[in-house]
């Protein structure tokens, strides 16, 4: 009986027998990631420290922080918690990356990501990684076993694999196909699994598409989401890397616990109703056309690539951003932000009336230049939760870059495709 | 925010009855998700569903919700409201992975119990085996029987929460080591 590539790479860190699915076991990641707030990371050294008595690590390369939230206010309060986070890095020797942009995206960049490695976070959203054949799982507090043991204790997960055929149409991306995924089979379709995505619709979605993708995996309850190696993810992986380890793949005769065929070229712009991302929430772009909005944001670790941004631009050149309606672009890294640059793209957003931000989390939960009480933001945010941007009495609606870039231009909910013309 | 470990059986009544896909940031209201205060959990807690809640629960009491229990983007704060309040664990038809791991961690008896929101009201009397997990309901003379929990989800609420496990492994090792 053949094993998924998530049983492979869990099993690839695990002692004794190979893992199957629904085993609990305890795996060694290859990395441990956390990114600097207040009440996580500054506790979790504490207590590695204080409560543990680790004076000194065994692997400090195996530690990873970020600092990509609280960056943009440059108050005497956010330097205060960065310092903490720097302090305790070079006590431990662990390296850490600031305001190099956001972590999930950040990881990959420098090579962290390669195929068949094992990544944690305490942030779910880490399995964006799975683009690349790796597989990142978000694990909340239990990062702190890892940290303080090297190990950590889980239940392998059944896979359910997503069989892809087509390509996008014009004006549909990742976004529209992971909330069409979550109304079709609920916000706990997939809960405790993988999401496995397989066949031709898959390999031809470019390595940002892929990412999105599986960032957003939790929202259907996965516990992370995976693309097996191909080589647009293993020439990424050449350039990043100087040794790329061998790739793990699923095995033909794998055993999934479901499998759904979505045709790519079938699917429609959607847009998710404030509150939360559950299937019921999620429209046809149609049904809400004509929402007024004052508030327009690109960005976040599962948009805000340069495929979001080239969206953004797609639609913007020669349009502008409505009166009355503020438009806020943030590259997802701080390479992006360069590429975006070169390109000349981040020239057609602002020439539109776009605001561009450095690189960092902060729009998306609400830090930097929070929404009011009242206030309708259209948003490639990942949460859309009451307060999560703001006042809790503002309304996230959330929309691919191709749908918010559309939106800002007419000062509603909009239809891209009826925004630029056939 | 580590617990005390839960008895062999836990004996009390059914608290409240959620539906599925319940927000767990509801217990308290959004706008209450930063507070750790014990007065201030306490007075909002469930305060939109029955003003009374506070006063009327016991501890041992437990929680009953549908499927997928724990939905969303949850915070700590709700539970540790409920935890101060006495509830002592909470049987679901199902967990949203997330809200599973991150109490699961805290020492919470998160028993997945297919069929349980069907079988009870509230007030009932349920007197919970929370290891193999059964549910014992009083007034049908009837037992529920659930997903067992894994060996080391076991010990984590024997000790308390993951802290209190990670801590005693780590003197036992060092001891030994």
């Amino acid at each position: 009986m053949g094993r998924t590539i998530t049983e492979k790479i869990l099993g690839r860190t695990a002692e004794g027998p190979p893992v199957r699915a629904r085993d609990n076991r305890a795996f060694r990641p290859d990395h441990m990631i956390a990114y600097d707030f207040p009440g996580y990371t500054d506790v979790m050294f504490r207590q590695m420290h204080d409560d543990f008595g680790i004076t000194e690590l065994d692997d400090p390369e195996r530690y990873l922080v970020f600092i990509d939230h609280m960056l943009t206010r440059g108050d005497a309060k956010e330097e205060a918690v960065h310092q903490v986070t720097r302090d305790w890095c070079d006590f431990y020797g662990i390296t850490l990356h600031e305001a190099e942009g956001i972590g999930h995206q950040v990881a990959a960049e420098l090579g962290y990501a390669l195929p068949g490695r094992f990544l944690i976070h305490f942030d779910g959203h880490i399995s964006g990684l799975g683009a690349f054949g790796a597989l990142g799982w978000g694990v909340r507090r239990d990062l702190l076993e890892a940290w303080v043991t090297g190990r950590i204790h889980l239940d392998v997960p059944e896979s359910v694999r997503f069989e892809l055929t087509g390509s996008f149409p014009e004006g549909v991306d990742n976004r529209d196909l992971i909330h069409t995924i979550i109304a079709r089979l609920g916000a706990d379709g997939c809960a405790h699994q993988v999401m496995e995505f397989t066949g031709p619709g898959a390999r031809s979605m470019s390595i940002d598409r892929r990412q999105g993708l599986c960032g957003m995996a939790m929202f259907t309850g996965a516990v992370s989401a995976i693309f097996n190696p191909d080589e647009l993810s293993l020439d990424y992986a050449r350039k990043v890397s100087g040794a790329v380890p061998e790739p793990l793949y699923s095995d033909p005769d794998a055993v999934y616990a479901g499998v759904h065929e979505i045709d790519l070229s079938e699917l429609e712009p959607q847009v998710v109703l404030p509150g939360s991302a559950r299937g019921a929430n999620t429209r046809g772009v149609s049904a809400l056309k004509g929402t007024p909005v004052t508030k327009a944001f690109i960005g976040s670790c599962a948009s805000g690539r340069l495929e979001d941004i080239r969206a953004a631009a797609q639609v913007l050149r020669g349009r502008r951003v409505s009166d009355g309606v503020q438009l806020n672009v943030v590259p997802t890294s701080a390479a992006i932000h360069r590429r975006a640059e070169e390109e000349g793209l981040l020239d057609v957003l602002r020439d539109a009336g776009a605001a561009v931000a450095t690189s960092s989390c902060d729009f998306c939960f609400g830090y930097q230049k929070p929404l009011k009480a009242g206030e309708n933001c259209v948003s490639t945010g990942v949460l859309n939760i009451s307060g999560r941007m703001g006042d809790t009495g503002a309304h996230i609606y959330m929309g691919s870059a191709y749908t918010v870039a559309a939106s800002a231009v007419t000062g509603e909910i909009s239809d891209v495709r009826e925004v630029t013309g056939p | 925010m580590s617990a005390l470990p839960p008895p062999d059986t836990i004996e009390g009544r059914v608290a409240w009855i959620f539906g599925d896909d319940f927000d767990i940031d509801l217990v308290i209201g959004v706008e209450n998700i930063k507070h750790y205060d014990p007065d201030v959990l306490r007075s909002v807690c469930m305060r939109h569903y029955d003003p009374a809640f506070a006063d009327e629960v016991r501890p041992g009491d437990v929680v009953v919700g549908g499927r997928n229990f724990g939905y969303g983007h949850p915070h700590y704060p709700p539970m540790v409201a409920l935890r101060n309040l006495g509830i002592a664990a909470v049987v679901a038809e199902s967990f949203s992975p997330g809200f599973w791991r991150g109490e699961t961690y805290n020492g919470m008896p998160l028993l997945t119990v297919p069929g349980i929101t069907r079988a009870v009201r509230r007030w009932d009397r349920v007197s919970i085996d929370w290891r193999r997990p059964a549910v014992r309901l009083a007034r049908q003379d009837a037992e529920l029987t659930g997903e067992p929990l894994s060996e080391r989800v076991v010990k984590v609420i024997e000790a308390g929460g993951s802290l209190n496990l990670l801590l005693a492994e780590h003197r036992r090792a060092r001891a030994t080591g």
